[in-house]
């Protein structure tokens, strides 16, 4: 390698670019009027971009705009915007103040906690684990993220054929512990525990692989550190691994709340929202009234208070992360 | 680089038109209509849609080659056959309406053809019916009282095109084991339940967990035979009434005598045949399908019962006459009745040839298809007569306010928590009207 080239590399390491600027090195001047550092216009840059800012506003802003006005009507789903019937806040006030809404919204919040906490406890706790040297480490990981993997119709079919008839694998290990006819899908208070647990069984892998490579951005130095200075196992668990793993942790729980409020498929595919509304969350109910009462208002405005409270749940998260300062 | 690409032999002009060739073609086979279309016809070809009604090969491939063979008359549109999936498929109409895309003639579900005459979106089959059909002899080939569950206030909104049943199957072999004599009313239906109890099998077998609504379809059914329903005769909830309370009151009864299997509320379909297959279930109550879902062994011992007398001394059950309907901003009507008379003379094979759809609507299909199939027949003569759609007990027929119940959460709920059995009948009941009412 040439001089220059070793010198060149010094100077990348150091975030100088090749142009013998960096960022620590200011532009004698800056950009001429109208025109960016790259040498473009602003004009130019705008017309670049515009087709997809256009394709992006339509595939996702014109959906939402569209929805908050059936949220102000009373239509069906085939029912036009011009064909419905202008109510305003009409339905919300009917949600609001409907004992189902606040039922779903009771079973969301804890579905979302157990979801999130559950399968942030046993995704780090597998993540710590798997920092061990143990023979077949990388098998146990590829068969770890299967839960997560497999298309979610797949797993509720299995966890339905485990727990859905007398003959089925878990009622028949209960009853050998003399607990016979555990009905875990018909009885309201096992259906919620069963979907919980379905929901951390999914999701673990996801924060397992979170907090892996979280874990894996710790400097072993401090442990050594405080191994030295006599820390016991949990004392460095709380007092560096958790802090210095707050970030992705708190990015996490922000990932997983979002995933937990808005997972349809993994009630609906296994209980239905049911026994009797038991296990219906808020993302169920909405599904509910939009395609099968044909009530696309009522429908819509769930879908605009969850999206709501989960804008302000992720804005308290987010500050919490702005709040971390690693050293 | 004008060297360099051309002694590769291929120039960025020759990439360019190679992607505009591939870009054109794929525009074009996204503009040709799927599934094929029939020949001749005059001006752009008319739309049909029809649904999976049947096993997943040969009921297509029937179909298509029924819509095939279709050669319009001179200056009418030749026909374009499309089959559309369940999944999400009132989304599929709706949004097919929207934007100005929907078929001139279609199936759907039940009620499909209801939910757009409300918008008035449907041109009604009474010219068909009542010229067409009354004189080439479909019109009276209906089985009894089918063609009228389609009327609406304004006319014909449908013509029924398939039916699903509900009634109830027996397991000879369990029944004859348990000693139990073959129900005709409720006191011996539940005297059966007694006898199989004491062999270890559940009397009532049923479904009602996620994607089953055959559980409370068959709680309504109980509700027809006993002179009740859903809805009055303004076509509006009114479900708290003495004979449901009854009939309701029968069914807890005996899922409190342990005649009903505890996980049934939210037993899926593969959950429910899995204890017939298991023999847990001496009866099911169920369509007319059940056999085919069953393992050949206990295929083979299932029987269809008779129709049970309720307390009220009437019999009755309920199903749902699927239907096919016409939009009417199709740009041929009479075209689209030209084709819909010419499907009803040729859909014959769709039965005979055994493909799986529902059972037929006409005397004539029913008695060429079913000859063999003793089961089939007696469903045909002793059920189809008896029965009721959702409507019942103010109408017979289908209508807009049936989309509230049909395979709907309130009803979904109901029935889990009659099948539970931790209510009265009552409550449950006065629980359905207070959803339904609000929805």
């Amino acid at each position: 390698m040439t001089a220059n080239a070793v010198e060149g590399l010094k100077r990348a390491r150091r975030g100088v670019g090749v142009g013998g600027r960096g960022p620590a090195t200011p532009s004698p001047r800056g950009p001429r009027q109208g025109r960016t550092t790259l040498g473009r216009s602003w004009g130019t840059l705008t017309a670049f971009a515009l087709p997809s800012l256009v394709l992006l506003i339509l595939l996702n802003l014109f959906p939402v705009i569209y929805a908050f006005l059936q949220s102000l009507q009373n239509g069906t789903p085939s029912t036009l915007p011009w064909e419905a019937d202008f109510v305003g806040l009409q339905n919300y006030v009917t949600v609001l103040t409907s004992p189902q809404f606040w039922q779903a919204a009771e079973f969301t919040l804890v579905f979302t906690i157990v979801g999130v906490f559950g399968s942030w406890i046993v995704g780090l706790g597998l993540a710590l684990l798997l920092r061990t040297r143990i023979p077949g480490n990388t098998a146990f990981k590829v068969l770890l993220l299967l839960p997560w993997i497999v298309p979610i119709v797949v797993s509720s079919t299995a966890w339905n054929w485990m727990v859905a008839t007398p003959q089925s694998p878990l009622p028949v290990l209960f009853s050998w512990f003399g607990m016979d006819n555990v009905n875990f899908l018909g009885d309201p208070l096992l259906a919620q525990i069963l979907v919980c647990v379905f929901k951390v069984w999914i999701s673990f892998p996801f924060m397992m692989m979170m907090m892996a490579s979280a874990l894996a951005s710790v400097d072993t130095n401090v442990y050594e550190a405080a191994k030295v200075d006599g820390a016991s196992s949990w004392q460095t668990f709380t007092g560096i691994t958790l802090p210095m793993i707050s970030r992705s942790t708190y990015i996490s729980w922000i990932l997983m709340t979002i995933f937990c409020v808005n997972d349809f498929p993994t009630i609906f595919l296994l209980t239905q929202g049911g026994p009797v509304n038991a296990t219906t969350t808020l993302i169920v109910l909405a599904y509910q009234y939009a395609f099968q009462n044909l009530q696309t208002g009522i429908g819509t405005a769930i879908a605009f208070i969850m999206t709501f409270v989960l804008v302000i749940i992720s804005v308290v998260l987010y500050r919490q992360i702005k709040k971390v300062n690693i050293e | 680089m004008t060297s360099e690409s051309k002694a590769n032999g291929f120039t960025r002009r020759g990439f360019i038109g190679l992607a505009g060739a591939a870009a054109a073609s794929t525009l074009l086979a996204a503009c040709s209509p799927g599934g094929g279309s029939t020949g001749g016809g005059t001006g752009k070809p008319i739309k049909f849609w029809n649904m999976p009604w049947g096993a997943p090969t040969a009921f297509p491939q029937e179909d298509k080659r029924i819509v095939a063979a279709y050669k319009p008359k001179s200056g009418l549109p030749a026909v374009s056959y499309q089959q559309i999936q369940w999944a999400n498929f009132t989304q599929t109409f709706t949004t097919a309406v929207a934007a100005n895309t929907n078929p001139s003639v279609s199936s759907g579900g039940g009620t499909t053809a209801f939910l757009f005459e409300k918008e008035g979106k449907i041109h009604y089959a009474d010219d068909v019916i009542a010229k067409v059909w009354a004189s080439n002899g479909i019109k009276d080939d209906f089985l009894p009282g089918l063609l009228d569950t389609m009327k609406t206030a304004n006319g014909y909104a449908a013509v029924p095109y398939n039916l699903d049943m509900r009634l109830y199957w027996y397991n000879k072999q369990l029944m004859d084991k348990a000693g139990a004599s073959l129900p005709t009313d409720w006191d011996s239906f539940e005297a059966a339940c007694k006898a199989l109890k004491k062999i270890g099998v559940y009397g009532y077998g049923t479904y009602s967990g996620a994607g089953a609504f055959t559980g409370g379809h068959t709680l309504v059914a109980h509700m027809i035979n006993n002179g009740g329903g859903l809805f009055d005769k303004d076509q509006n909830p009114n479900v708290v009434t003495d004979q449901n309370i009854q009939a309701m009151e029968w069914v807890l009864g005996l899922v409190k005598n342990g005649y009903v299997d505890p996980r049934s509320a939210t037993y899926t379909s593969a959950n429910a045949y899995s204890q017939m297959n298991a023999g847990q279930f001496g009866m099911i109550w169920d369509g007319a399908g059940t056999p085919a879902n069953v393992n050949a062994n206990v295929a083979s011992q299932l029987v269809v019962g008779d129709p049970l007398t309720g307390p009220s001394g009437q019999k009755g059950a309920l199903y749902f006459p699927n239907n096919i309907f016409m939009f009417k901003n199709s740009p041929s009507i009479e075209g689209s009745e030209a084709f819909l008379n010419y499907y009803y003379q040729n859909m014959k094979t769709l039965w005979t040839k055994k493909t799986g759809i529902g059972l037929p609507p006409l005397k004539s299909i029913a008695k060429a298809a079913y000859a063999d199939d003793p089961n089939a027949t007696k469903i045909i003569d002793t059920w189809q007569p008896i029965s009721k759609t959702w409507g019942a007990p103010g109408s017979n027929t289908v209508f807009y306010n049936v989309t509230k119940v049909d395979g709907t959460q309130p009803m979904i709920a109901f029935a889990q928590s009659i099948l539970g059995g931790n209510t009265t009948a009552k409550d449950a009941l006065t629980t359905l009207q207070k959803a339904l009412e609000s929805a």
